[in-house]
Order: C-alpha cells, then sequence, then structure tokens
C-alpha cells in the first residue's frame, strides 16, 4: 500500500474539513477513526484507473484563519498533495487560495506536490443560481494556467468529492507510484566524522 | 573481531560490528500496528536484556553508550540525532539474530525497539535535553542553544500576553465557561513531558494534551471543524501554561524519536505543537485578533506595569546574581528532571537496570537477574507505591473536570481504561454529554 501525505490549505469558512469529512465518509472502505481527533484523519481508496493500487491518505489539516498562516510550513513539508479549498460563493476566499498557490510553489516546488484547487459549496448555487460569486470558468483557467488539478464540489451533497481525491490519487501515484516514502530515509546524510572504538577498550563489545 | 574498513553507511559509528552478518533492514519487519493499541512494556524488554543469550545486544548497547559519553564531551544536536538514530537502525537490524530477541514475535520485538529507545535516551538524557546543558550554555552547539533561548522567549511572550481573552486568539465563541478547565488540563499534560526522558513516553504526554482538546471539542460537537477549532485551542493552552522548555520538549522528540514511530497522527501533532509554541515565542499584537486596538493597549501596557513589578520583587536579593534575569539563572538541574515512565511501576527497576550501563559499569557477569532479594523487594514496594500515587493522581485531575459527575463511576472508568487520562476524558465526556 502506497501511503501519501494530503495537506489540506484553504480559509476557516470554506469547509475544507467538511470535504474531508465527506470523502471519509463515502469511502466505501471501512472508516478509520483517527484516535485522538478531527484534525488528521486517514483513508485508503483503491484507484479506479489502476484497481490494484491501493492508497492510504494521511490528511493534515490547517488551521484556515488569516492568523496562523505561519503554522502552515510545519504541515506542508513532505507532503505529496495539496487540496486547497475556496468557497464559490465567496470571492475572496479564491484570492486566499491563490496567495496558498504562489507559497507553495515558491517553499516547495510543484515538483515534488500534487496541487487541487476545489470550489466547494456548489449547492448553494444549486438553490439559487445568484449565490455564485465565482465562475467556473475563471477559476477553471486560473487553475490550468497554473497547472493545477481543479474540481468544484459540494461537501454537502458528495458531489464532485470522491473525484477530487481519485484524480489527486492518481496523479501522486503517476508521480510517485514506485517509491515508498519513508521518513528514515528522508533525513539528510550528515557526515560526522568519528573515532571507531579502539580495540583494545575493555568495553567495546568486539575486544 | 577487528575493525578493518570504514563502516557502510548504516553502520552506527560508535559500534564496532561483526562484519560476516548479513544486514537486514529494519523495514523487513513489521511495524506498530495503528489498530491496536500499542504494546508498551519496560520490564518485558529488561528480562530480555537480561537472558544470557542477549549478551550481544548489552555489549553493542554498552560500547554505543560510553563512547557517546567519553569520545567527546559535546556532540552538536546535529550530530546528536545522527549517532543516535544510526545506533538504532543499526541495533534494530541487529535484533533478529540473536536469542532471545530472534524467537520474539513481533510485537516483542517491537517492544525491544521501544525499550532499547527508552534505555539509551534515559542514559543520555542529560547530553541530549537541552535544559540539562544550561549551565554550561557557554560551551554549547547553536542547536541546544537555540532550544534553550526559545523556550526563554516562549516563557516571555507567555507573561507578555497573559492578559488576553479566547477571542483574540479567534476561538469559537460557542466556547463555554469550561474552556479554562481544559486548557489547565491539557497544559498539565504537557508540562508532564518534563517528567519523562524517553521520547516516547514525552510524546504519549504531548498527545494526551492534544486529546484533551480533543475531548473538549466533541463535548462541544465542533469537533468537525478539524484544525480550524483545535489549533487556536492548542496555542490558547500553551498561553496559558507555566510548562517549562516546551520547545525544547518538542524539538528533543523530534530529534530522538526514532523516524519510523514518528509517522501519522504522532508526526501531525507533534508539528501542531511545534507550530503552535513558535506562534506563541513569536507572539505580537498583530498576530492577534484585535478589534478594540485601544483598550487592548492599555490592557497591555497594564501588564506590561505589573510584570516590572512582578520580576522586581521576583529578583534574588543576592547581588552577585543577575539582575536582568528573573528567573533563576540556570533553570532547574538536570536532576530535577527524574525519570518517570508512564508504566509506572518501571520507573525504579529502569534507573537500578540502566546503572548497568554506565560507563563505569564493568563486565556483563556484574549483573544477573539475582541481585540481593532485598533490594528487588524495595523496588517492587517503591514502584507500586509510585504507581499508588499516579492513580491518585489521575482521578484527582478527573474529578476537578467533572464535579458534578459520580466518584465511582469516575473511579470506575478509570479502572477501565487503565488510568490513562486522555482515554478517561474521552469516556467521561461522552457520559457526560
Amino acid at each position: 500500500m502506497l501511503q501519501f501525505k494530503l495537506v489540506l490549505l484553504g480559509d476557516s469558512s470554506v469547509g475544507k474539513s467538511s470535504i474531508v469529512h465527506r470523502f471519509v465518509k463515502d469511502s466505501f472502505d471501512e472508516f478509520r477513526e483517527s484516535t485522538i481527533g478531527a484534525a488528521f484523519l486517514s483513508q485508503t481508496i483503491k484507484l479506479e484507473k489502476h484497481p490494484d493500487v491501493t492508497i492510504k491518505f494521511e490528511i493534515w489539516d490547517t488551521a484556515g484563519q488569516e492568523r496562523y498562516k505561519s503554522l502552515a510550513p510545519m504541515y506542508y513539508r513532505n507532503a505529496n498533495a495539496a487540496l486547497i479549498v475556496y468557497d464559490v460563493t465567496q470571492p475572496g476566499s479564491l484570492v486566499k487560495a491563490q496567495s496558498w498557490v504562489e507559497e507553495l510553489k515558491n517553499k516547495v516546488g510543484d515538483q515534488d506536490l500534487v496541487i487541487c484547487l476545489a470550489g466547494n459549496k456548489v449547492d448553494l448555487c444549486d438553490e439559487d443560481a445568484t449565490a455564485r460569486e465565482v465562475e467556473r470558468e475563471d477559476a477553471q483557467l486560473y487553475a490550468k494556467e497554473q497547472g493545477l488539478l481543479f474540481y468544484e464540489a459540494s461537501a454537502k451533497t458528495g458531489a464532485g468529492v470522491s473525484a477530487i481525491f481519485q484524480e489527486i490519487g492518481e496523479k501522486v501515484y503517476q508521480k510517485k507510484g514506485m517509491e515508498v516514502p519513508s521518513s528514515a530515509q528522508a533525513r539528510k546524510p550528515l557526515n560526522v566524522e568519528l573515532q571507531r572504538p579502539s580495540t583494545n577498550d575493555s568495553t567495546s563489545c568486539c575486544s | 573481531m577487528e575493525d578493518k574498513q570504514e563502516p557502510p553507511k548504516s553502520q552506527s559509528p560508535l559500534v564496532s560490528e561483526p562484519a560476516d552478518i548479513k544486514k537486514f533492514k529494519s523495514e523487513d519487519f513489521p511495524s506498530q500496528n495503528e489498530d491496536e493499541e500499542p504494546f508498551y512494556d519496560f520490564q518485558a524488554f529488561v528480562k530480555l536484556m537480561k537472558d544470557p543469550r542477549a549478551d550481544p545486544i548489552v555489549r553493542y548497547t554498552r560500547s554505543f553508550l560510553n563512547n557517546f559519553l567519553t569520545k567527546r564531551e559535546f556532540w552538536t544536536s546535529e550530530e546528536q540525532r545522527k549517532l543516535v538514530n544510526d545506533f538504532k537502525i543499526f541495533v534494530f537490524d541487529k535484533l533478529p539474530f540473536y536469542e532471545p530477541f530472534k524467537s520474539a514475535d513481533a510485537a516483542n520485538l517491537l517492544n525491544a525497539k521501544e525499550g532499547m529507545e527508552k534505555l539509551i535516551m534515559g542514559k543520555l538524557y542529560h547530553k541530549c535535553f537541552s535544559p540539562c546543558l544550561k549551565s554550561q550554555s557557554n560551551l554549547i552547539d547553536k542547536g541546544h542553544k537555540t532550544d534553550l533561548n526559545q523556550d526563554a522567549m516562549l516563557e516571555e511572550k507567555r507573561e507578555e500576553f497573559r492578559f488576553i481573552d479566547p477571542e483574540h486568539l479567534e476561538i469559537n465563541d460557542k466556547i463555554s465557561s469550561k474552556l479554562e478547565t481544559f486548557a489547565r488540563l491539557s497544559a498539565k499534560e504537557l508540562g508532564r513531558m518534563n517528567d519523562y526522558k524517553a521520547p516516547r513516553d514525552k510524546m504519549v504526554c504531548a498527545l494526551n494534551a492534544c486529546r484533551v482538546i480533543f475531548g473538549f471539542l466533541k463535548h462541544l460537537k465542533l469537533e468537525r471543524d478539524g484544525a480550524d477549532a483545535f489549533i487556536p485551542l492548542l496555542v490558547y493552552a500553551i498561553l496559558k501554561s507555566d510548562v517549562e522548555s516546551l520547545i525544547s520538549n518538542v524539538n528533543y522528540i523530534e530529534r530522538f524519536r526514532y523516524p519510523d514511530f514518528l509517522r501519522g497522527e504522532s508526526s501531525y501533532y507533534l508539528s501542531s505543537l511545534q507550530g503552535a509554541a513558535n506562534f506563541v515565542a513569536n507572539m505580537q499584537m498583530e498576530s492577534l485578533h484585535v478589534e478594540d486596538k485601544q483598550d487592548f493597549e492599555s490592557k497591555y501596557h497594564a501588564n506590561q506595569n505589573a510584570l516590572k513589578k512582578e520580576r522586581y520583587s521576583r529578583q534574588p536579593i543576592d547581588p552577585h546574581k543577575n539582575a536582568s534575569i528573573p528567573r533563576e539563572p540556570y533553570g532547574p538541574s538536570p536532576s530535577d528532571y527524574i525519570l518517570k515512565p508512564l508504566d509506572g511501576a518501571t520507573n525504579i527497576v529502569l534507573s537500578k537496570f540502566a546503572e548497568l550501563f554506565s560507563p563505569t559499569s564493568t563486565s556483563p557477569e556484574d549483573y544477573d537477574g539475582h541481585q540481593n532479594l532485598e533490594g528487588h523487594n524495595d523496588i517492587t514496594r517503591l514502584a507500586q507505591e509510585m504507581e499508588e500515587k499516579e492513580h491518585a493522581r489521575v482521578l484527582r485531575e478527573l474529578h476537578d473536570m467533572f464535579p458534578d459527575m459520580d466518584q465511582e463511576l469516575i473511579g470506575d472508568v478509570s479502572i477501565a481504561k487503565k488510568y490513562r487520562i486522555g482515554a478517561c476524558v474521552d469516556v467521561l465526556l461522552t457520559l457526560s454529554s
């Protein structure tokens, strides 16, 4: 099984946690309740395009309030994917999402990171067409220019949610499929000059 | 066995190794099963180590500890990380070749790895945990010094901003009066990190602190807000706490917890704690949500004045002491950080056992399982007393948190949950809501 780290970014009111809850709840694999709380969730999926490939997402939620922005690097380091969520009824949240895209591109580089932009709360537009403040085409164009995956979704109805994770899984698999992330291997080697124990040392293990 | 050549990369540089043994990677062996409660029993590990057939492992370990402690006065924090990690990789690879570890099942082997980490970090703690090096601050490296400076910054900021309200951190306004109680309880768990030396034990305290916060959020049905709700509360708990050396503790866990054990959820909550602690250490008015700037500033200045007075009165009369530092200049001595493993009863056993690994200790013949029996009884008695004290403490804290709840019920829950405070809080919250 491949294990991928996904960091969840976006303003506090866009419902990013709800998207993850919907994903975790709707996935047919058994729901793996985390032992501590909902800020960290994991969920396993099978890739539709590669039914023999199972992926476990470890989903790292971040605090969306602007003042906690400085904590984000603690979360996105070593991430394989980032899901950046905005609210289609709040144009400001797209601006915030775009600033996350910038930051990730500057700090992480998109060679290593699959970024997906997702517009949430499309159910509100179905109820009332005037609620929409961000046109799908505009956001999609921006995502295309930036080389991001793009989806619109509704955590409330579930529309589009599983497709987001399927697509991210597929893309990460293509990028990283063969190498299994290991924190032990990720440690940078450090060259330390060390004296080996002398062999006549009485405490040396091989004397 | 002679050491003829440079060690291969994965070998611990501080031990010599029989060259003819085929190496296995530690990944070849099953790692922690996340579904089950991990099996963690230091005494079981001690028992295996006391088996005469474990002698090569004991020797490797003693050789490593001896060299770590005597080859050089100071290693940098990065060198320490590297040395300890390399030794763990090395010795974990060795375990499956020697009885009694060879025939141990996966769970026991995993427990042996945990035990080994606890054993070596218990012995190296005074060299690796930055607050233990405070008195030698002119000699130590940048890494340890940075830990100490950040701890000091955090403590200063905590005083500077001790007057702030939940709203300044954008804590959901649905959060009730019980906030203070839970923040205090969470902070208490954080503070217990200073009671343990093993990275795992410290990590468990950190996770319990987070568990208490989530228990509170579940109770308020805000759990689904995830990090949006959790992080502000964690920051608040840190800000309102008096935990010493928080950042040193977090960095110590990150450095000395075996990377394979620091994955998934643990890694997430450690990062959160690190982020929240740094947030407090760098706190400014601009980092807060302030609606009435004037009001905030007047509170800020009032607190500054009060602090000045307090610091002045806290100042030692002794003229030789540095007047600019209100606190004890060197903080708690290393001996204050006494060893208290989480599995209560093993504490004394560990310290006795660890003596065997001190650089002055000689041959393996010096120890066998049959030391004098009286000493053994003392140890058992002491361990029991400690465990009883620990249980009483958990009960007291739970009574404080749930004053309306039936005492007997709290007692039953505590027994059922083996006095693990995090698990107890979860259950009691469910029962009370």
